[in-house]
């Protein structure tokens, strides 16, 4: 009896000292300003402009979205400076696309940049990372009257659909991953901003800590079917081989790639094989009409396989020449090295390295009509 | 009910006991811990696995020597009163350290994650008011306690299936690539994390069928290696070695690969229910240091729950400087080491002292 009593002594204290508590400054949800997209601009090698875009929820407010410019040194002091200019708590928790200018991807601190938001628990994993051709702030600021709002948009744009699956779909982890891991380099969509209209236009190519080069859309593709991706997207080709320029579309249904090294460090060599399977959606050339047999499928086939371990092979001696491999091709020689992997042993085996490609590729189907 | 018999721990109970004391803290860092192996701490669990097999056997052989007497009380008879009172004091001091380590690494990263405008004064007092509720229903509760603990935290593993998908398995290879001194290196920092099965020697004496407690005991140390084994392996396989290295709770940014459409952070989600398992964890040790106040003063009373409780609550809440806080836990992290080998000293001991000592 006694300790109940003593139970309910106690619960009545606290509740009523509770009171007396010092009223805590917790902002509510309205006064919260929750950036949806940072752009950095380049200025100088210690300065950027940091732009930030903030959905206005305001129904009086003209504009929907709110965006606040501001050139700092240090990220989170930026972001400080915003929130003088802003009405509302500037907090990140709901960022969703980092933006970087092209100037700031080849001579900025991006690496560190990208690192401190990725030290910051208030921001989450998916946020996304495009490089800019051009002004970060200026794509913002840019009036896109069809969309609802450039958070939404520019978000939605990144967002890997099928048909746009050759965009790399960089988030801040995949970013520190490659960056960080000696056999990667990163890549990084780049966006392009045309009167009203953002255009997914090509990657951007890092190598160490900075952007090297940027590769169009089709050699994307090839740097995802060799990482294993099943999902890519649709593949366009001309055929070259016969030279009469015969084009064709394939939609891919699915996609095996096998890299397997000889394990020699000194004449390194990679047997590449791709399996490819998809349905032949379109096609454009002097065989259109000739394409009924099982024999024309299967030299049409053929004609594809030659085409694609070309361009490849092509490929392949291109990122030879940049010293850069997005794909991770030296990771089954690392398998089977003792010690510690270096960036320099990856440019070792990759300025040696040979390769043989088997491509197969089966067409499922050429549609319904006979 | 069943609460009041002399040897209330059934088989589940010691299963749960073991399991749950070994994960707390120590696994949210493990992979870092583990990281001056790189790629190749993935299997390093299994071995964790296998030393502590081969310690526990000592501890269970000491104590089916003493089937009344926890380790406080073998203490005492073999060292005799004194020194073993005070071996008694050191233990309990260090394990109040050490619980008031786990308590304020994680209210730390609750802190630092989940109310980051707050100090954590609040929530660690209701953390050590539940605490004190769990222990104070005795060891039992604190063994059924475990087991929800077990059934509520699992499903947690689901979250892990989006860094499965875009890890690379690749990098389990090669394997055993580290030599001597990064490995006893990983050994030191990383063991910490498995440590808890050793409090089966302080509630051995409550367990009801004694001859199979190193059955039950093993079960749910491979549970516990299991699970480590998991994280080692996934983090291996979605972590560049860069990111083992320098991402301090890797297993909250394993949650961060998460993808569902209705929870946006996936690891503010996992990282507030681990409180069952620091719960969990710090509840045994909290028993054990109450029952090593009670063998030093020589007598049980509930006060012993509550003063251990504030020393803890002051430990955390003092401005004490950061280093000398830092240093403590890492001495009392020593200690805990030492009571692994301790029973094999003690055994030695029982097999010299054997006709003069009364079981």
């Amino acid at each position: 009896m006694k300790e109940k009593l003593f139970l309910v002594v106690i619960v009545l204290v606290s509740i009523y000292l509770a009171g007396c508590t010092a009223k805590e400054l917790k902002v509510p949800l309205e006064d919260v300003g929750m950036v949806g997209v940072m752009a950095f601009d380049y200025i100088d090698e210690d300065n950027l402009k940091l732009t930030v875009a903030i959905p206005q929820y305001s129904p009086e407010a003209k504009e929907h979205t709110q965006i606040f410019s501001v050139s700092t040194d240090l990220i989170s002091k930026g972001i400080v400076d915003i929130e003088s200019l802003s009405d509302k708590k500037v907090v990140l928790n709901q960022l969703r696309v980092v933006l970087i200018n092209e100037e700031f991807a080849r001579h900025g601190k991006v690496e560190k940049s990208i690192q401190h938001l990725y030290r910051n628990p208030e921001v989450g994993n998916k946020v996304l990372i495009a490089v800019v051709k051009g002004n970060g702030e200026e794509m913002l600021k840019g009036k896109y009257p069809d969309k609802p709002n450039i958070n939404f948009y520019l978000n939605d744009l990144l967002q890997p659909s099928i048909n746009t699956a050759f965009n790399p779909n960089t988030n801040i982890h995949d970013f520190i991953y490659a960056q960080t891991n000696p056999v990667f380099d990163a890549i990084v969509p780049i966006l392009e901003k045309k009167e009203s209209k953002i255009e997914v236009e090509g990657i951007a190519l890092f190598k160490g800590k900075n952007m090297l080069h940027s590769l169009p859309k089709d050699e994307a593709l090839i740097i995802q079917a060799l990482q294993g991706r099943k999902k890519l997207a649709p593949m366009n080709l001309t055929l070259s081989n016969d030279s009469k320029g015969e084009r064709l579309m394939m939609d891919l249904i699915d996609s095996k790639v096998k890299i397997k090294s000889n394990k020699n460090f000194d004449t390194p060599k990679l047997t590449i094989t791709l399996h490819i399977e998809g349905t032949l959606v379109e096609f454009k050339g002097e065989r259109e009409n000739s394409l009924k047999t099982v024999e024309s499928t299967a030299k049409l086939e053929n004609d594809i396989n030659e085409e694609l371990e070309e361009s490849i092979s092509d490929f392949l001696k291109k990122l030879q020449e940049f010293e850069a491999d997005p794909i991770g091709l030296t990771e089954s020689f690392r398998m089977y090295y003792k010690g510690e992997w270096k960036e320099e042993n990856k440019q070792e085996i990759l300025s040696k390295l040979q390769w043989d490609i088997h491509v197969n590729t089966s067409i499922m189907s050429t549609g319904t009509l006979k | 009910m069943s609460t009041h018999k002399q040897r209330p721990l059934n088989g589940y109970h010691v299963i749960f006991l073991t399991q749950s004391a070994m994960i707390g803290t120590g696994i949210l860092t493990l992979p870092q811990k583990l990281s001056s192996l790189g790629y190749s701490q993935a299997f390093v669990p299994l071995l964790f696995g296998l030393i502590a097999c081969l310690t526990m056997w000592p501890m269970i052989w000491l104590n089916s020597k003493y089937k009344n007497d926890n380790l406080f009380r073998i203490n005492e008879k073999l060292l005799g009163t004194w020194i073993g009172k005070s071996i008694n004091i050191i233990i309990v001091l260090s394990f109040i350290i050490f619980l008031a380590g786990i308590i304020s690494d994680y209210m730390n990263l609750i802190q630092t994650t989940a109310l980051t405008e707050q100090t954590i004064t609040i929530p660690v007092l209701f953390f050590l008011l539940l605490l004190l509720y769990i222990v104070s229903g005795g060891i039992k509760s604190i063994a059924r306690f475990c087991i929800i603990t077990f059934f509520l935290t699992i499903p947690i593993l689901y979250f892990l299936r989006w860094s499965i998908e875009k890890g690379d398995i690749s990098h389990v290879l090669p394997l055993f690539n580290f030599n001597g001194t990064e490995f006893l290196n990983a050994l030191k920092e990383g063991y910490l994390s498995i440590l808890g099965y050793e409090l089966i020697m302080f509630y051995y004496p409550y367990i009801e069928n004694q001859k199979k407690a190193f059955k039950h005991a093993l079960i749910g140390v491979w549970i516990s290696i299991i699970l480590c084994l998991i994280t080692t392996l996934v983090s291996v396989m979605y972590y560049s070695e860069w990111q083992l290295k320098n991402i301090e709770f890797s297993v909250l940014h394993l949650f961060k690969a998460g993808e569902l459409t209705f929870i946006e952070r996936i690891d503010i989600f996992g990282i507030t229910l681990w409180v069952f398992l620091i719960l969990s964890t710090v509840a045994g040790y909290l028993w054990t240091a109450k029952k090593g106040l009670d063998s030093i003063r020589s007598k049980e009373t509930k006060s012993h729950d509550y003063i251990i409780t504030i020393l803890i609550f002051l430990l955390i809440i003092l401005p004490i400087s950061q280093e000398l806080l830092e240093r403590l836990f890492k001495l009392s992290n020593y200690v805990v080491y030492v009571l692994i080998i301790w029973p094999m000293f003690l055994s030695i001991i029982h097999l010299l002292r054997k006709k003069q000592v009364q079981p």
